[in-house]
């Protein structure tokens, strides 16, 4: 039987990490990794196929963790979700109605190993059966698949860590930065394990697979991947970027404007917040006022005073509001969002302060 | 939706709470430490507010203040007697 992948995100009391899913059940769904959580630890894990099917965070618990064994099967924890979701089912219907794209499939696969390209053509072609039905084209390393990208179109392009040169992380956080490409899916591959996860998806892939590659499952994602066609052409999302130093209050923040429709970008730090801010071309900016290497309120009136932003920028917190009213006027933001108010509220002003931006 | 979402995070939500708490508390006996008491009462008053747990913001960002001004050598209420009631209103909530 087929499985998709889908990308998941463990979030635990004590931290968090991305990785990918497979087996996804109305009750539970097993997650690749090589955390070790105890049975019966909670956790919230968010699940989403970027830019095809809208991420969903639900509250589960793990049932039992899975040591690797034979090809194909990876390690992880199997998570039983708390209790059922309609857009759990939602997400499940849109993984089987999804099944078959009549359009051809382009795809650059950027690998500088000569086998693993023959392995992954002859995959495919076995798998889509047609050769029509799927264009795959090679690039050996990073300079190469730019140029490519230059001149092609591409439907998905499918990155390994370890290139010659520029490695994967490197071509995919210039991607990103670049206006006509950032929308493409991108897949991260490596035998790099943890360390070519985190890299690839900070520099803003959309799943990370371990190799060797279960092509099956890689080509069953591509097929649900391929109907980003008709979302590639929708009116843009309004992007909201949101700096915070609590994970948890980043993971609401972003739970609440998804469901309203915004696309959220979330930054815990500095470091994370200035490389989001380079290639996410922003719509709003929430700054929290109290981070642990400098105020909001200083970094905010920075990006207004010194580097220029023009978009709205608002200060995000907790504090009096009449004392979060003088810092963002002192420091001559656009204003302030009362964090006490709520996620309705949040999402509220959200919507007014857009729509007056518009 | 918003609902779900309160109820998808909740959990995640109490837990991190009594962490925050408990830092605080081990914070509350040393002057030097009542920094790390402020920096989780803040956060611990944030994630409250975004949740709609309206009656841990007030108490949370109450202790915050008592914490920064005892740090700073001011006499006040108790630090624990406030500490003790939000631990009373996160065990509430499940």
């Amino acid at each position: 039987m087929d499985r998709f992948i889908l990308r998941a995100e463990i979030q635990t009391a004590r931290g968090s990490v991305v990785s990918y899913a497979y087996d996804l059940t109305p009750r539970s769904v097993f997650v690749v990794t090589d955390w070790h959580l105890p049975i019966d630890s909670r956790v919230t894990v968010r699940l989403s196929l970027p830019r095809v099917l809208e991420p969903i965070e639900v509250a589960a618990h793990v049932t039992s963790n899975r040591v690797a064994g034979a090809p194909g099967e990876l390690g992880g924890v199997i998570l039983e979700f708390d209790s059922a979701r309609p857009s759990l089912d939602a997400m499940l219907a849109s993984l089987t109605e999804r099944r078959h794209s009549g359009a051809p499939y382009r795809v650059l696969l950027v690998e500088d190993n000569g086998l693993t390209r023959d392995v992954f053509a002859y995959s495919a072609g076995r798998y889509f059966g047609t050769p029509e039905s799927i264009s795959i084209e090679h690039a050996e390393h990073a300079e190469r698949a730019w140029e490519l990208l230059a001149t092609q179109r591409y439907d998905i392009v499918i990155v390994d860590y370890f290139l010659p040169n520029a490695d994967g992380a490197s071509l995919i956080t210039k991607l990103r930065a670049d206006k006509r490409l950032r929308g493409v899916p991108v897949v991260a591959i490596s035998i790099g394990g943890h360390a070519a996860r985190d890299a690839t998806m900070a520099a803003g892939a959309d799943v990370f697979v371990d190799k060797p590659l279960v092509f099956k499952d890689l080509f069953a994602t591509l097929q649900l991947l391929a109907h980003l066609a008709p979302q590639e052409t929708a009116a843009p999302r309004p992007t909201i970027l949101v700096l915070d130093d609590s994970a948890l209050a980043l993971a609401v923040t972003r739970a609440a404007l998804e469901s309203a429709g915004f696309s959220v970008e979330i930054a815990e730090d500095l470091g994370a917040f200035e490389r989001a801010r380079a290639t996410c071309d922003p719509d709003l900016i929430l700054v929290d006022l109290q981070m642990p290497e400098a105020y909001g309120d200083d970094i905010a009136a920075m990006l207004v005073g010194t580097k220029a932003v023009d978009v709205p920028v608002f200060l995000f917190s907790s504090v009096d509001e009449e004392e979060l009213a003088r810092r963002s006027h002192e420091a001559r933001v656009s204003g302030y969002i009362w964090k006490g108010a709520g996620m309705n509220e949040l999402v509220r002003r959200c919507k007014e302060i857009l729509e007056h931006a518009a | 939706m918003i609902e779900d979402i309160r109820g998808t995070f909740l959990h995640r939500f109490t837990s991190l709470a009594r962490t925050r708490l408990a830092k605080s508390r081990e914070a509350a006996g040393d002057p030097a430490l009542l920094g790390t008491a402020v920096r989780e009462l803040h956060s611990l008053a944030g994630e409250a507010g975004l949740l709609g747990i309206s009656d841990v913001v007030p108490l949370a960002r109450r202790g915050e203040d008592l914490a920064r001004k005892l740090g700073s050598g001011e006499p006040g209420e108790s630090l624990v007697a406030i500490l003790d009631e939000l631990d009373q209103i996160i065990a509430q909530l499940g």
